[in-house]
């Protein structure tokens, strides 16, 4: 049997997009991920997400979809506010962090989210940095074992480093990364004061658990918040947390 | 074909096979419309009667360069999406039955070596596509496939498409975009610059996935060949291959290299019909 061109053609462009048809009709083409990681197989953590999937096409909405963290929480770690953080791709914050000379990236976020959930992570032979905000916010949560606590000590970009002169992604804006620079620019609990920023500043969850009698909420909810939604008074809050910031941040 | 003395004599005429040129074309447009338009959507201006999909999307190496993760995790390498799995066993099929006709007719980095040698063909006439020393040539063909080994192997152990940053491919329908790394852009740029001298050097040299289509010259269904009972043995058809094969000094080509082009066959510039076909079964 011999084959011209022509024929050739024909089969070659039948057999490409009408591949492509059948392959859509049995649902096999697929373009995009399902913004859903992994999960892991074996093992304690069988059947959660594997922050090791996390990928650059994610936005913070995404992760909070898959991972016990917020959008809120992720983005004060990573120094990105905005009307909407859920929306905020994470392969934005390459640009973000450019100019710091750092890479802070999808590897971070991935670092981030394992250590903030207590998911496994390797990070042998990986040099993944995070803002010195993440890292605030991990160790703050008391939980982190020795090696983790090293790694993190090992890799937290220097002090001084902000996002704070780079571009802002679409709709965001950078905050600065540095814990010495917070959003509010002094160390005073106010109305306003986020669990995050209790956090961030260096209060432990435990003092945090032990001095509102209950456990922490979500970090992006304000004192003043809470306290009115569980019929305290914020006032009564207000000076032992005070107190305890004030210990960490003389 | 006209009278001379009475005898009607027909002149040969090289011909090009036109309609390979056609669907390069419009592979290249199509992937050229879906890559600028998956910026396009990233921003919210997307057309929406449009693909939006990632160049990896639709990609069929891509599907190879994730079949270790996949059988080995169940998962896709990142960046990587189903349709590459797909697109990667349609053009496997295709290759065994046709050859790497995906590199001769389909792939639009070909397409765009092909267009760049056009000027070298003009400059250099018939010197064009005959500058590497044949004594070092055949050696520098199976580069390729060391860098096939070197892809399947780093993106196996690190799960990320590592290629990227140095995939011509890649640049040729990103370079607009900030996420292609300067050394993927520097091989595309050499590739071009390249193409003036040599017809496509990256698809010779260089394409892991050329290599790995390439395979399927050694048992393809139907193949280029060639009767030597008719042959005038003029070797027009080793002049015009873009890959530089010896056609004229073999029966069938299985060389490695062999893109399905066609345009050594009687269709083309072979002037004997039915001499170098493109066949199955035997040729006398």
């Amino acid at each position: 049997m011999t084959l011209t061109s022509k024929p050739l053609a024909l089969i070659v462009l039948v057999m490409l997009l009408g591949g492509i048809a059948f392959s859509s009709s049995m649902g096999w083409w697929t373009t995009e991920s399902s913004k859903q990681p992994a999960t892991f197989e074996e093992g304690e953590f069988a059947g959660q997400a594997n922050p090791a999937d996390i990928r650059g096409s994610y936005t913070f909405g995404d992760i909070a979809g898959s991972f016990a963290v917020t959008p809120e929480v992720l983005a004060q770690a990573f120094g990105v506010t905005g009307e909407d953080s859920s929306a905020f791709a994470i392969k934005e914050l390459e640009a973000i962090y450019l100019e710091s000379g750092y890479e802070i990236g999808t590897a971070s976020v991935r670092l981030f989210v394992a250590y903030y959930t207590g998911l496994p992570f390797e990070t042998a032979d990986q040099d993944i940095y995070l803002p010195r905000s993440a890292t605030d916010i991990l160790l703050s949560l008391g939980d982190l074992t020795p090696e983790q606590i090293g790694y993190l000590e090992k890799y937290t970009i220097p002090t001084g480093i902000t996002a704070a002169t780079l571009e802002p992604a679409v709709g965001l804006s950078p905050l600065p990364v540095d814990s010495s620079a917070p959003a509010s620019t002094e160390y005073s609990v106010k109305g306003k004061t986020t669990f995050g920023e209790l956090l961030s500043w260096g209060v432990s969850l435990e003092i945090i658990e032990g001095i509102i009698g209950a456990p922490m909420p979500d970090p992006a909810m304000t004192v003043k918040d809470f306290a009115s939604a569980g019929g305290l008074d914020f006032e009564t809050l207000r000076p032992a947390l005070q107190m305890e910031v004030d210990k960490v941040k003389p | 074909m006209f009278t001379v003395f009475g005898k009607r004599i027909r002149l040969f005429r090289p011909r090009s096979i036109w309609v390979r040129r056609v669907v390069q074309w419009v592979f290249f447009l199509l992937i050229a419309f879906i890559s600028v338009n998956h910026t396009l959507a990233e921003s919210g201006a997307g057309i929406p009667v449009l693909s939006s999909a990632s160049l990896h999307a639709v990609c069929p190496f891509g599907g190879v360069e994730t079949l270790y993760t996949f059988a080995a995790d169940g998962l896709l390498v990142r960046k990587i999406h189903d349709s590459s799995l797909v697109l990667a066993g349609i053009v496997l099929l295709l290759s065994i039955l046709f050859g790497p006709v995906f590199c001769g007719w389909v792939c639009p980095l070909g397409t765009v070596q092909e267009w760049a040698g056009k000027l070298g063909k003009r400059l250099f006439k018939r010197r064009y596509n005959h500058f590497v020393p044949a004594r070092i040539d055949p050696v520098l063909r199976y580069v390729r496939y060391g860098v096939l080994v070197w892809v399947l192997y780093i993106t196996a152990m690190s799960g990320t498409l590592i290629f990227e940053s140095y995939d011509p491919y890649f640049a040729l329908f990103n370079f607009w975009s900030t996420e292609v790394a300067w050394s993927a852009l520097a091989i595309l740029g050499a590739t071009l610059l390249l193409s003036v001298f040599v017809e496509r050097p990256w698809c010779k040299y260089a394409c892991p996935y050329g290599a790995f289509l390439g395979i399927t010259n050694l048992f393809r269904v139907f193949s280029i060949k060639r009767a030597e009972s008719t042959c005038k043995a003029d070797g027009a058809c080793s002049i015009m291959c873009p890959m530089n094969i010896p056609v004229d000094a073999v029966k069938v080509v299985r060389d490695h290299q062999c893109i399905s082009c066609l345009e050594c066959t009687s269709e083309a510039i072979c002037p004997v019909a039915k001499t170098v076909v493109f066949s199955t079964g035997g040729v006398k």
